[in-house]
């Protein structure tokens, strides 16, 4: 059959040549380094699971759980205290929404104005500007929120409203994430190949369809990624809520009142003096677990959301 | 004995479109452009053209890379609007109207004059979508369903997507994106329609089915295709038009028109050496 059999010699030589003549000891050295450094990470979020998880055990040991997420009183410090976290969560979520809010419509319109509207000299001001928002110690929004909203704003067109209370924590925090929403947001958008806007120019749109009917959708799934940064910041937020907010776990929905958010618990009963193995002490840790797995689910779901969304450009 | 593939240009009759050997002055003109020139800032990228595009015509632009055919063209449908700094000087006239006039919406100017460009830019959008996008934003209301089916089927692709409709107009084919692009264009009940190397990143049976579509829709369209591919243009146009960037006094390139005519003639009897160089694969 086989009639034409190639030179044996050429073929070894051939076949010599393309062998690796050295290791490559510093691919190996870059790659082990890599490994490490997920490692580190992997093993650093075990960490913190466990370490929530154990106290928090011990907690449920002599707190039912059922007493712990469905109770509406939180009040750990005093004798005989109980420990309904529910005013916790609703603080936590009345803030955040109140951020939300704020930080959606202001985020993502910035980005639309930056991305579509803005001249390039502008773009190259108000980009770098927006970002040192990002920049500032959320202590001094803390201070700004309390001392500046509250105090000159918000008394004036609520009287009613408490020194101490959400509506101040929540807009200064929407305040806070503007500049993660935005920036991602505008560059989601500025990803979007400019073919596809010539398209819709050439086929009679203005500007503002060709930014809400093309462009935005094209982006949604960097814009839905940013909106989950920015929500996952609210969410673990602690600073301003201390400060602003005051620490009066309540269980209302009226954001004129002080509230209490699990961040600002877990902040103000960690830097006090509980003696450790108290329960109030091990309170911390299931409260910390509970906010762990309430953001994972919310990470977990728009992960998902973002991949139905996701469109890939050729 | 094989020779690689030469450049050679070998025009028989066959190869040119028939059906439309009015000459032109016996035809209504759709554009007509006076002494037109295109500004990128300083740069003059072309200039002084005065051409006119005849109505149910195909015109093609050749000419090498780089002298102002893409320029040129995306001011028939002033897309040239959105490039920061860009300027047209001249008069570019539709049916008689300066479209660069004072009183010119240039999205009134795009609704009559589409424009298919060199990579299909479908929208992320279903296929339907695709094609109902152009009748949405310019306020016409009802049922799509008639016109979707309408377009798909004049750009010949009905019969491929009818039962995906609702699917990613992703999931096509380059060759079947770009004749959304097409329907998509047409969804709007244009006049005119500029295609920019509509075919460069298609197969050569994509490319087949394209220059076929664009034979069937010189029916109803004019239509003005800028192309790398000389054969192409023989095949398609019925008039062709040859630039070339030529260096000033100052030594800067600038897009001229070298020659206007009939695309037979312009093919087989080049009245400028330029053009018969460019032709026949001398040059470019
Ligand atoms: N957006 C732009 N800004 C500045 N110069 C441009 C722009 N687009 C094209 N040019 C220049 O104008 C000239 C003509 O370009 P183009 O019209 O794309 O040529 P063609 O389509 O014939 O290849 C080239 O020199 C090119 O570099
Ligand atoms: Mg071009």
């Amino acid at each position: 059959m086989s009639t034409i059999n190639p030179d044996a010699t050429a073929l070894t030589a051939a076949a010599n040549s393309l062998r690796r003549s050295k290791p490559h000891y510093g691919e190996r050295v870059i790659r082990g380094l890599l490994l490490l450094a997920a490692v580190v990470s992997v093993l650093t979020t075990f960490g913190i699971v466990i370490s929530l998880l154990i106290p928090s055990i011990e907690f449920f040991t002599e707190i039912p759980i059922g007493d712990f997420l469905f109770g509406t009183t939180w009040t750990p410090l005093f004798m005989n205290g109980e420990f309904g976290v529910l005013p916790l969560v609703s603080g936590t979520l009345v803030i955040t929404g109140i951020a939300i809010i704020v930080a959606i419509p202001l985020g993502l319109g910035s980005a639309i104005y930056l991305s579509e509207y803005a001249s390039l000299r502008v773009r190259k001001v108000l980009k770098p500007t927006l970002e040192v928002l990002a920049g500032i110690p959320t202590v001094v929004f803390g201070f700004f929120a309390l001392e500046f909203l509250t105090q000159l704003v918000l008394v004036k067109i609520f009287p009613g409203i408490e020194v101490f209370n959400a509506l101040s924590a929540g807009i200064i925090m929407g305040i806070m994430i503007i500049p993660t929403i935005a920036s991602l947001s505008e560059d989601a958008m500025a990803a979007v190949p400019s073919g596809l806007r010539d398209g819709a120019y050439a086929l009679g749109s203005t500007k503002r369809q060709t930014a809400m009917k093309v462009v935005i959708p094209a982006a949604l799934s960097g814009i839905v990624a940013a909106f989950v940064l920015g929500i996952s910041r609210a969410i673990g937020e602690t600073m301003i809520v201390t400060i602003a907010a005051g620490l009066q776990p309540q269980l209302t929905l009226n954001p004129l009142q002080g509230m209490q958010t699990m961040t600002s618990y877990i902040a103000a009963a960690g830097s006090g003096d509980l003696a450790t193995g108290s329960i109030e002490y091990k309170s911390i840790f299931a409260v910390g677990l509970l906010l762990f797995i309430l953001t994972f689910i919310m990470n977990v779901f728009s992960i998902r959301l973002v991949r139905r969304f996701r469109q890939v450009y050729q | 004995m094989s020779t690689p593939d030469e450049v050679t240009l070998k025009l028989s009759s066959s190869m040119l479109r028939h059906g439309s050997e009015l000459p032109l002055h016996a035809r209504e003109t759709v554009f007509s452009l006076d002494d037109v020139s295109v500004f990128y800032g300083d740069y003059e990228a072309i200039r002084n053209v005065t051409l006119p595009i005849g109505k149910n015509e195909i015109t093609a632009f050749i000419g090498p890379s780089g002298c102002g055919k893409s320029t040129l063209l995306r001011s028939f449908n002033r897309m040239n609007d959105l490039i920061p700094g860009a300027r047209v000087q001249g008069t570019v006239a539709y049916h008689g109207t300066d479209i660069y006039g004072p009183d010119v919406d240039p999205i009134e100017v795009r609704r009559r004059v589409g424009m298919v460009f060199q990579k299909p830019n479908v929208f992320p959008k279903s296929i339907y979508e695709n094609v109902a996008y152009g009748p949405k934003v310019n306020g016409i209301k009802g049922n799509y369903d008639d016109l979707v089916e309408e377009c798909l089927t004049r750009a010949a692709l009905w019969n491929e997507v009818k039962d995906d409709l609702k699917k990613s107009a992703y999931a096509l084919s380059g060759g079947q994106q770009q004749r959304l692009v097409i329907a998509r264009c047409i969804a709007v009940r244009p006049d005119v329609i500029l295609m920019d190397e509509p075919c460069a990143s298609l197969d050569p049976i994509a490319t087949a089915k394209i220059e076929d579509l664009m034979g069937e829709l010189a029916k109803d369209y004019t239509i003005v295709i800028v192309t790398h591919n000389m054969q192409q243009a023989a095949r398609v146009s019925d008039r062709t038009a040859f630039f070339t960037a030529e260096l000033d006094d100052n030594g800067i390139r600038h897009g001229r028109l070298v020659e206007f005519g009939p695309t037979r003639e312009l093919f087989s009897s080049p009245s400028d050496k330029r053009t018969e160089d460019y032709i026949s694969g001398r040059f470019g």
